[in-house]
This record gives structure tokens, sequence and C-alpha cells, in this order.
């Protein structure tokens, strides 16, 4: 937070982690928060009810947490480490999604991606496509002479 | 939890939602009576954890007792977090960083509601 005026990733036009970025992370955070706060409530205290679902909050729990870190850091690397765990978020909302319409016994308790995140204004569904939308707008358009090795 | 201080929550966290949208369309950071709104609603919202908290130290058991608590706890958070991330960046961006804050502690106030059953 200190270091607003350095240039992680060549270019202040590129940034993931100011303007329109800052909103995106807020709501990873409390995304991240949700998330791992219900896992944490439920696997130790109901694991047997429906293990699949509660283990899949933890995941979606974590990844919200590395999406969060990611996009808040804002170097090269750790937007490499937010583009997969974007994908992976999307990838999961769209499987936990259509599985839990599928066959909906094997979810018989919700989980943030269940119904495509229905219990949250399907914000699940939108946050990743977001994300990878805001990593493409900030992306670095062209090599540019790197000061410090990352 | 109290219901009439549970809707004022709501209603209190709802202007904060409207107000962040329209400083953003206007373009401006937050002014100083829409962060210092923030800071009350965040007072409201705390004295409404702290009520709930006593009740059930007092002896309510509501059905989801650790969701609950999670959410009491939790919803506490949420505004100073959001305050202090709105403040290092100042633009049109931070009244909505505080929207979103006041949008979670309003759906989380409706959640809190319809957990406050006692248990079975």
């Amino acid at each position: 937070m200190t270091d607003l005026q350095a240039e992680p990733t060549g270019s202040a036009g590129r940034r993931t982690s100011t303007g329109a970025g800052r909103v995106l992370i807020a709501v990873y955070g409390i995304f991240a928060l949700a998330a791992t706060a219900r896992a944490s409530v439920q696997l130790p205290t109901r694991y047997d009810e429906a293990p699949l679902a509660y283990l899949l909050s933890a995941v979606a729990g974590l990844i919200y947490i590395v999406a969060t870190i990611t996009l808040a850091r804002d170097t090269r690397a750790s937007r490499r480490v937010a583009l997969i765990a974007i994908i992976i978020e999307l990838i999961g909302v769209v499987t936990v999604g259509t599985l839990s319409v599928v066959f909906p016994e094997a979810f018989p308790r919700a989980t943030v991606w269940s119904l495509y995140g229905i219990g949250y204004g399907f914000v699940p569904l939108v946050l990743p496509i977001l994300g990878l939308a805001w990593l493409w707008h900030t992306r670095p358009d062209a090599p540019s002479p790197e000061s410090v090795a990352s | 939890m109290i219901d009439a201080l549970a809707y004022a929550v709501v209603a209190l966290a709802g202007v904060a939602v409207i107000w962040g949208i329209v400083t953003a369309i206007a373009n401006k950071p937050p002014g100083k009576a829409q962060l210092l709104y923030a800071a009350g609603v965040e007072a409201v919202t705390l004295v409404q954890s702290i009520i709930a908290v006593a009740k059930i130290i007092g002896g309510f058991r509501p059905a989801e007792l650790a969701t609950t608590i999670g959410y009491l706890i939790g919803i506490v958070i949420l505004i100073p977090i959001a305050w202090m991330w709105a403040n290092v960046e100042r633009n049109r961006f931070s009244g909505i960083v505080l929207s979103v804050a006041a949008l979670a502690v309003l759906a989380m106030t409706l959640r809190l509601l319809m957990l406050w059953i006692p248990a079975g």
C-alpha cells in the first residue's frame, strides 16, 4: 500500500490494483471472507452431511483469497497467479453450477458456487468474467524494459 | 437481533450504497459527510452485533449458532476495511468500494434476521 508510486508492471496504466481494480479487489475480498468463513464453520462441525459441498466451499475460499492477494500485489508474477486462480474459479463455478442443476442430490448443502452462485446474487458467476476482463484491460501490451527483474 | 434495529441497519446501509454510486457517477471521491455517514452505519452495525452477542451470552440459542456468530463478527469488519481501502486511493471508485461494503452489510443483516430463529 505504500508503494503506490512504484511501477511493478512497467506502466501506471496497466496496474491491476488501481481505479476500478480496487472495487474488484474489494468484492474478491468479501467473497474470500464469506467462502472461507463458511467452510471453516461447516468442515469441522458437519463434514459428514455433505463432504463434497463443504470441501468445495473451502476450495472456493482459497481461490478467492489467492485472487484477492495477487490482484492487490500487482506484480508481473502475481498477475500470472491471478490469471490461473480466476480461470480455475470460472471453471469451478460453471462446473459446480451445472452439476448442482443436473445432480442436485450430490449437493445436499449449498456452496458459494451452487446453482451458479444464486445464493449470492450470481456474483460468483460474474466475478471471474470481470476478473479476466480486468486482467485483459490492464495487460502489458508490449514488453517494456524492466528496471526490476521479477 | 432486534427486528427494528436490523431494518434500520438495512435502510442506513441502503442509503450508503446509493450514496457511493451517486458520487461515482458524479466522478467525485467520497466527501467528508459520506465518510462520516459510513462511520455512523458502522456504529449502528456494531451496536446490533453487540446486542445480538449479549443475547446469545444471555441464553438465546439460534439454530445455526456458529454461522450466526461468524456473521455477527464478519459484518462489523467490512466497513472499516472498505474505509481504509477507499482512502488509500481517492477517486470515484473509492465510493463504489464503500457501496460494495455497505451492500454486504445489508445482505448479511437480512441473512442474520433469517438465522435468528431459536434452535429446535
